[in-house]
């Protein structure tokens, strides 16, 4: 037999083995390299992560404890000049920072000449004097008495104690020089200097003096707007998706719709924040920086998110059900009510979650309508002016101070925090509510 | 052979007219359609049928795929409405009232025409909750010792009560194939219709439990009135009392099954049965 008269399967089916055997080395070959580009890929991603976490958590780590100082105060009516505790303007005029002064010169009755009590008198935090005041309107009893207070420390002593100021270094080029380092020295021989875990960083609001400002305001304000956010968005949302999905005509003008909602969820967010200043600012007249404006923008922000992936959480309901429901005579709201909407629920949820954490790390917006403003008020409803965490954490990272660093960090944390709870609670939700069959 | 059943078909349709057979029935029927036609968007899928269901009897409608059965049946209890674009012409009465005219409530209309569909669909809910969904929206009792008792006697009626007794509370979703299709069942006669319509009720179910549903078939059919699409013509003949042949929309021949299947008068009909296509 001759090779003539094979044809060519058979001619094919002689050289079968060698060749699939010459290949298969090669298919295991490129398998292989296409596993490890993978982990590569993955490598280098985690790394990427662990170096951005890295930096974020030793910046950042210092933020959340602080240098106090403990001072023995005699709230003495004279020097404050307050004859009724119930005096509102009296207590505003008081003079709260000879309360620190004096407290500081029994401390160091050594200390003499202006500069020198200048520079004591630099040790405690030039805030510290309002929280002898607000100590004292909380407890009007103590006046004239004598007590021990820890007092926040001046955020450069903070930073000495932090080693963010280096001891060695020529005196010229020191924030602190040797004279106030000694006394810091002595404070820290008696035991009257500690550092605490910083309460003050989630107690107080925005302030100029880093070492008295907080995150509260922010945390508050993100609050109120995520909530109005959320109450606008998520039944909205999920009214229009039904609506479409289940209702709705399907014609030219619904397609359209769906295109323009498509559109919509890729629209830069800073032209929601343009939208939200032209017309609800300026039209609505609804007040500037108030978290409320911020909802209703990013309301306008999250619905196509929350829209889109209700949608196809409702299209992943198996249309069996729905001829159920309809078979036995249940109406189209009941079948959507009682059927279609249990079963889609978790998707709506991990959605409307997604949604959500998106609005909380949203910044561009909120600054067109005015939430960049310095507030140090932390707001009380949703009508009061504020910030919120990512425009704080803007803020912050353009302040000159060095402690405003380890704020900026510290914030970021606690942003992080949140969007890492969100969303474990979004794995919650669909773990908890999904039904299998 | 090779003068192809496409030569047959087109030879027949040719020349087609009505209907063989006695698709009218003499006494009163349950539902009868009149002239239907049903289009899908341009595309018409039923040509003018014109068939009686008598009370308590079973229809089985047979034909082969795409044939327009299950379409049909679909129209009998306005299964199509869902369907933007479904057209239907003609009339379809139930007890003498068209159920496409506009005072007909579709929600009432489907209580009183139930259906079973070609997949077990129970609602991921409870045993209890799947059959007791029809009485409740429906507001049909008004105690929950009524509704208890509505429930068992839906489940007797569908002979699943003795598996599923013990475990109403359980998901239906856990149940085998032939109890979740046999739970469909008892949930569509719970709302106590006049007319039960079966589309293919046993295609995703193995032989035991195809007979049970068989039996129980049998069993409904002294209270209820069946139409039944089937693609087993051994199951039609187990089944039905009548029997009607569709061949691409049109109705071709209805008769007694024992007619259809013995001796039956058109040449379609007659290549189906004997399986040369189909």
């Amino acid at each position: 037999m001759t090779d003539q008269n094979l044809n060519a399967i058979e001619r094919m089916a002689m050289v079968k083995q060698e060749r699939m055997a010459a290949k298969l080395g090669k298919r295991y070959a490129k398998e292989k390299r296409f596993q490890a580009y993978g982990i590569v890929s993955i490598v280098i991603g985690l790394s990427f992560l662990a170096m951005l976490l890295g930096t974020i958590f030793t910046a950042g780590f210092s933020t959340f404890y602080a240098t106090e100082i403990r001072l023995t105060v005699t709230y003495d009516q004279e020097l404050l000049g307050v004859a009724d505790m119930n005096d509102e303007s009296q207590l505003a005029f008081a003079n709260w920072g000879a309360l620190v002064k004096n407290a500081l010169a029994e401390r160091f009755p050594d200390v003499s000449g202006r500069s020198a009590r200048r520079q004591l008198n630099s040790l405690v935090s030039s805030v510290a004097e309002y929280d002898l005041k607000d100590r004292l309107e909380a407890h009007p009893e103590l006046l004239g008495t004598t007590e021990e207070i820890w007092l926040m420390a001046d955020d450069e002593i903070d930073a000495l104690m932090k080693k963010q100021i280096d001891r060695d270094a020529p005196e010229s080029e020191r924030r602190l020089n040797d004279f106030q380092i000694s006394l810091v020295d002595s404070l820290i021989e008696s035991g009257e200097l500690k550092t605490a875990f910083n309460t003050t960083f989630f107690t107080n609001g925005d302030s100029r003096e880093p070492e008295q400002a907080g995150i509260r305001g922010a945390m508050i304000g993100s609050f109120f707007t995520l909530l109005v956010t959320l109450v606008l968005s998520f039944p909205i949302g999920v009214s229009a998706a039904i609506y479409l999905e289940e209702f709705a005509p399907k014609n030219r003008f619904t397609e359209i719709i769906e295109v323009n909602i498509n559109n919509l969820a890729a629209v830069p967010s800073i032209v929601f924040g343009l939208l939200g200043l032209a017309v609800f600012i300026n039209v609505f007249h609804l007040p500037r920086s108030a978290p409320v404006v911020g909802g209703l923008v990013l309301t306008l922000m999250t619905l196509p998110t929350i829209i889109i992936s209700s949608r196809s959480a409702i299209k992943a309901v198996p249309p069996s059900i729905r001829e159920a429901a309809l078979g036995l005579g249940a109406s189209r709201v009941q079948m959507v009510l009682h059927h279609v909407l249990p079963l889609a629920m978790p998707g709506m949820l991990t959605g409307t979650i997604i949604g959500m954490a998106q609005a909380l790390g949203e910044t561009a917006p909120l600054l067109m309508i005015g939430m960049v403003a310095f507030i140090a008020d932390v707001p009380g409803t949703p009508l009061d002016p504020s910030t919120v965490l990512p425009v704080q954490i803007f803020l912050w990272s353009d302040l000159p101070e060095r402690a405003f660093v380890a704020k900026t960090s510290g914030a970021i944390m606690v942003l992080l925090g949140f969007l890492a709870i969100m969303n474990l609670f979004a794995v919650f939700l669909r773990r908890k509510f999904e039904q299998r069959w | 052979m090779n003068t192809s059943v496409k030569d047959t078909m087109e030879s027949t349709f040719a020349g087609w007219t009505e209907t063989v057979g006695n698709a009218m029935l003499e006494g009163e029927a349950r539902m009868s359609t009149r002239n239907t036609d049903v289009f899908y968007g341009d595309k018409q899928a039923i040509f003018g049928v014109d068939l009686d269901i008598g009370k308590n009897e079973v229809l089985a409608m047979i034909g082969p795929s795409g044939c327009g059965k299950s379409t049909f049946l679909r129209t009998l209890n306005r299964m199509n409405d869902t369907i933007d674009i479904c057209k239907i012409k003609g009339e379809i009465l139930l007890d003498g009232e068209n159920i496409y005219d506009k005072n007909m409530d579709v929600v009432s209309l489907r209580a009183r025409v139930g259906m079973v569909f070609q997949k077990p669909n129970p609602f991921p809910k409870s045993i209890y909750d799947n059959v007791a969904y029809g009485p409740r929206i429906h507001g049909l009792v008004s105690r929950r010792a009524e509704l208890d008792e509505v429930v068992e006697t839906a489940l007797r009626k569908a002979s699943i009560w003795d598996e599923v007794k013990d475990r109403l509370d359980q998901p239906a979703t856990g149940l085998s194939g032939g109890q979740q299709q046999r739970l469909c069942i008892a949930r569509t006669i719970a709302v106590s219709p006049e007319v039960i319509l079966m589309d293919e009720p046993c295609s995703a179910l193995d032989p035991i439990a195809t007979a049970r549903i068989e039996e129980l078939i049998a069993e409904l059919s002294e209270n209820y009135t069946i139409a039944i699409v089937t693609h087993s013509m051994q199951q039609a003949a187990r089944v039905s009392t009548r029997t009607a042949y569709f061949h691409l929309g049109r109705l071709i021949e209805v008769g007694s099954t024992d007619k259809i299947f013995t001796a039956p008068d058109h040449k379609l009909t007659e290549d189906y049965i004997t399986g040369r296509f189909g």
